[in-house]
């Protein structure tokens, strides 16, 4: 258990960071140690012991955009945009396989895709972030 | 009588009758709603309003009370005819005080409360006030006490509606929420235990009004509110219509209306309504508006728990409650909310002998840390609850999934539904194929040459044996496995069918529902 100080959006935080080796915790709200899409920031695990951060988000959502978070957990069975592509209220951005469905994940708005968070084939938990949209 | 004994007796009521008066009527009407004696006069059939305790008086006369007038103690009470049925109904006038709760106003309304229990008619509560009249310290709250008391003592009984036009803060709050339904007015409402200044103060979170206790989030986020409405005249028109629902009483049925449509129809859309890779997904309103009278389905809770579907619709021109999933939201599982939203609707048409038709579409139960922490064990055994408590008639209609231990949950035979159909589309069983055919078939599969298809294989076989509607139909689960086609006149036929059930229950005090 090492102690850092960190500040998220000028707001600093005293955090407790331990290194979980993959599978041993039975609370596997941490992110997924390796998907391949994932940018891997480096203060990662620490973001995650932020009191005012969601648990589970893998990465960091840009600044001004909406995060679409995974209603349940499942695999991401398709990704239908891509970064960059201007979206509307009610398309579909991906399929989420969960719960023997193909859950269609809309856009919630108007917008564009700022980021992808996940890739194809991957398994994420309810609450990941999903795609951003700005 | 002397003339002038009738001209104080006019001059006195007019004056009572007018409320707040001129000024905070039009502040009532700037902001959009209605005063308490217009919303009357809306709910009740024209003429038909009588008014009750007109002349009452607060017997206060601490700090500065003895000189203050309060016309009608800021609540008008009475009865009246809604679509030619008694009601009861009360309405808070916020130009009075705005709208406090004293002694006396309580007084009113434990009255009205007392007759309509007394009588076996419905009740509707609007509610705008600004809470307890502070000068009248504890008698203020004796008074919220007794309603509370008498809501609870009327539950189940008879149909008790509130609709919330205005401020409905603190302790108020929970009368509303004893009731049956809840109806809010958009914008114009607010419910919450403490206001957006003493939330800051408490916790530091920063909140409008809006957002902490608006209509929408009472009902998409809270699930306090089943009803939301434009204005107090939609709010209003909606009350009207659930009534129709309803029946006065315990001891009675709904009014059954005429039936307009041919209930014999086979209905060739319902064929195809499911898709045939079961994966996909379909708006399980669409089955619900084609099994319904005239299509009209009059949704409850349509915001909260959308992967579960609650409502009345009428079938075959009686009153039926509707619960069904709903496999575009969250896949149709089941989960924390959706089973106490479902629960609550099955108890409320069991109440009021209101049959309940379920149509099940369930992969299972919503797996997650967060749902298991938030107690799904305790709040889906509700839902389990609910049904099997129900004596009312129970059908229910099996159209794809049905897995594990939410096939149990929604109503299944073994929970007392009277009738099960089920379509040639269902899959019964224990869990999915995928699961299911990795678990049985772990040895097979490993040791194969090729894994990978063997699996497939072994999934395609669970499919066609057991993921089928046909094995329960061999153990009696399913009554019937019937053609989509034909589903509305076959469960019209089981409504009629089962028209006189019977049911009783061991006598006890009340059972213990898991809370």
């Amino acid at each position: 258990m090492r102690k850092f100080n960190i500040t998220v959006n000028g707001v600093s935080y005293e955090v407790e960071v331990e290194e979980v080796v993959s599978g041993a915790s039975p609370n596997a709200i941490s992110a997924p140690a390796a998907k391949p899409s994932e940018p891997a920031p480096v203060a990662e695990p620490a973001k995650e012991s932020v009191p005012a951060a969601k648990p589970a988000s893998s990465t960091a959502v840009p600044e001004g955009s909406t995060a679409i978070e995974a209603p349940m957990p499942g695999n991401i069975w398709k990704v239908e945009v891509k970064e960059g592509q201007e979206v509307k209220a009610g398309d579909v951005l991906l399929i989420l396989e969960a719960m023997k469905m193909e859950n269609e994940i809309l856009a919630p708005a108007d917008g564009v895709v700022a980021s992808i968070h996940v890739a194809q084939g991957a398994s994420v938990n309810g609450g990941d972030i999903l795609v951003s949209l700005k | 009588m002397g003339s002038s004994k009738l001209e104080e007796f006019r001059s006195r009521r007019a004056k009572i009758e007018e409320g707040g008066g001129g000024k905070r009527i039009e502040e009532q009407h700037t902001k959009g709603k209605l005063t308490a004696r217009e919303r009357m006069n809306l709910l009740f059939d024209k003429g038909s309003f009588v008014e009750l305790d007109v002349f009452v008086k607060d017997r206060c006369v601490r700090i500065g009370m003895e000189k203050v007038d309060a016309p009608g103690e800021g609540v008008i009470t009475g009865y009246g005819l809604v679509d030619g049925r008694p009601v009861y109904a009360y309405s808070q006038d916020f130009t009075v005080m705005g709208g406090s709760l004293g002694e006396v106003h309580a007084q009113k309304i434990r009255k009205v409360q007392d007759l309509a229990l007394g009588m076996g008619a419905p009740i509707v509560a609007m509610n705008d006030s600004g809470g307890a009249r502070i000068q009248e310290g504890v008698d203020a709250l004796s008074g919220y006490g007794q309603i509370f008391y008498r809501n609870t003592l009327a539950s189940g009984v008879i149909p008790q509606i509130s609709a919330i036009m205005g401020p409905c803060a603190g302790g108020a709050v929970y009368s509303p929420a004893l009731t049956d339904f809840v109806f809010m007015v958009d914008q114009t409402s607010q419910m919450f235990i403490t206001g957006p200044q003493i939330t800051k103060v408490a916790t530091g979170e920063e909140v409008t009004m809006e957002q902490l206790g608006g209509a929408m989030t009472h009902n998409k986020t809270s699930g306090v509110a089943h009803f939301i409405a434009e204005n107090d005249e939609a709010c209003i028109e909606q009350i009207k219509k659930l009534l129709s629902f309803l029946p006065s009483n315990n001891l009675e049925t709904a009014p059954e209306t005429d039936i307009t449509n041919d209930i014999n129809k086979i209905v060739p859309e319902l064929d195809q309504i499911v898709p045939e890779d079961s994966e996909k997904r379909y708006d399980m309103k669409d089955l619900i508006r084609i099994l319904a009278d005239d299509g009209e389905f009059f949704e409850v809770h349509k915001y909260y728990a959308q992967n579960i579907i609650t409502g009345f619709v009428r079938i075959s021109g009686q009153s039926i409650g509707i619960v069904a999933n709903q496999p575009g939201v969250l896949a149709g599982c089941l989960d924390i909310n959706a089973s106490d939203k479902a629960a609550r609707f099955v108890r409320t048409c069991d109440c009021f002998n209101v049959p309940i038709v379920t149509i099940v579409d369930v992969p299972g139960f919503l797996p997650g840390i967060e749902q298991e922490y938030g107690g799904i064990i305790r709040h889906g055994s509700k839902l389990l609850y609910a049904y099997a408590e129900a004596t009312v008639l129970k059908v229910t209609l099996i159209v794809r999934k049905a897995y594990g231990g939410a096939y149990i949950a929604m109503c299944s035979k073994d929970l007392g539904a009277d009738m099960v159909l089920a379509w040639p589309t269902a899959e019964i069983a224990v869990m999915g194929p995928e699961s299911a055919a990795n678990i049985i078939f772990k040895k097979e599969i490993a040791e194969s040459e090729d894994p990978q298809s063997a699996r497939l294989e072994k999934i395609e076989q669970y499919k066609n044996e057991i993921s089928t509607p046909y094995w329960a139909a061999e153990r009696g689960f399913v009554d019937d496995i019937i053609e989509p086609s034909t589903t509305k006149f076959r469960v019209v036929d089981a409504l009629n069918m089962l028209a006189s059930k019977r049911k009783t229950r061991p006598a006890r005090k009340h059972g213990n529902l898991p809370l």
